[in-house]
């Protein structure tokens, strides 16, 4: 297992131009490593549509990676996502799936113990499929391991969907709903985006 | 007055014409002929979800990166995307351009019965989120997507054309 937060720190340090996208739980942590207009932590956003969300962007924006912090339970919210995602497979999506195999932020109830995430996005089309036929699967299980991926992943192609068995020791801070519309207009002035 | 439906073709000539890039849509038996008028359009993305949630999010991400996505999105799909909806869209005031096919409403119109819930539920739906919403009902209305696309950019907020009769060619 992995501790979330030094997954965070991590890639906070290595990330440059990464438009950095979550959802729920991560949007509680990512703020207190990450302090960038290229950063999306909306905690509200539509259930379970963090990737769907970056698959979006990274359409739109092919010239620098998207990075997708996204819960297991998310996951299921919208595992159709997963196939949608193989099919259009954009090169510089990054998936990282924060497998805790439970739904944290309401009480830490267990997901269905037998879903395979790798199994999943690899029966979806992920690996080698879509546009790119690029597509990796992988899944990360030390720190260690994590950091020696890390900047391969930032500079490879892709698309990327990775699973990352993780904990938490850290204390959640307190919900924040950030300014929903601020947070959009914020990453768009960023990308030097006008309506 | 034109025959009921409006042709694929000019309203996808108005599409080119109002700069969309993107159509994310999951056919259905209405909007049939528009996905067909789009599968090898060469200037409009056509994406094909597995859900309409899903279309919702990946158009706010399209159009956060600077494109311009039409949701094309039957009745029965914006019910099952309104979460979607209400925080991709409405709670954070992106100006989603849709079009909603309204299943249910030639049947309902011709006075057959039983009335498909979905049919009755659509324009109430969408005003309880304060989409505005035109009707585009044959090809005298395709100026009701300019009006349409127009309304979400001043408004930096959802709107909606509604299609009665589905396509013909």
């Amino acid at each position: 297992m992995i501790e979330r937060m030094e997954l965070f720190r991590a890639v906070a340090e290595q990330r440059t131009n990464e438009i950095v996208v979550m959802t729920m739980t991560a949007t509680l942590q990512w703020p207190l490593v990450s302090e960038s207009d290229l950063d999306f932590d909306f905690l509200a956003f539509g259930m379970g549509h963090a990737a769907d969300f970056g698959l979006g962007l990274a359409i739109a924006r092919p010239e620098r990676k998207t990075i997708v912090w996204k819960g297991d339970g998310g996951m299921l919210m919208s595992l159709g996502s997963l196939v949608t995602l193989a099919k259009y497979a954009p090169e510089n999506l990054v998936v990282f799936l924060l497998e805790n195999r439970s739904y944290e932020m309401v009480g830490g109830q267990e997901l269905p113990p037998r879903a395979d995430f790798i199994e999943l996005a690899r029966a979806s089309g992920f690996e080698g499929g879509g546009a790119s036929s690029k597509g990796k699967v992988e899944r990360i299980d030390s720190f260690e391991a994590f950091q020696e991926a890390l900047p391969r992943i930032l500079t490879e192609a892709g698309p990327h969907f990775i699973v990352l068995p993780v904990t938490n020791r850290e204390k959640l801070p307190p919900v924040n709903h950030s300014d929903h519309a601020g947070r959009i207009q914020t990453l768009r002035k960023a990308l030097n985006v006008s309506e | 007055m034109s025959e009921k439906g409006a042709s694929a073709k000019k309203t996808v000539q108005k599409l080119h014409e109002l700069g969309f890039t993107h159509v994310l849509m999951i056919p259905d038996s209405e909007s049939r002929l528009l996905y067909e008028a789009l599968e090898n359009d060469p200037k409009i993305d056509l994406i094909t979800p597995c859900r309409e949630g899903e279309s919702v999010a990946i158009a706010t991400g399209l159009w956060t990166g600077g494109l311009k996505p039409l949701l094309v999105i039957q009745n029965t799909g914006l019910m099952e995307a309104g979460d979607s909806l209400r925080g991709c869209g409405v709670g954070p005031n992106v100006p989603l351009r849709m079009m909603v096919g309204w299943r249910g409403y030639g049947g309902a119109m011709a006075g057959k019965l039983p009335i498909d819930s979905a049919y009755t539920y659509t324009e109430p739906l969408l005003g309880a989120w304060k989409i505005p919403t035109w009707r585009l009902m044959s090809d005298d209305d395709l100026g009701t997507l300019k009006m349409m696309d127009q309304t979400a950019a001043e408004t930096s907020y959802p709107a909606a054309v509604i299609t009665g009769y589905g396509f013909k060619p």
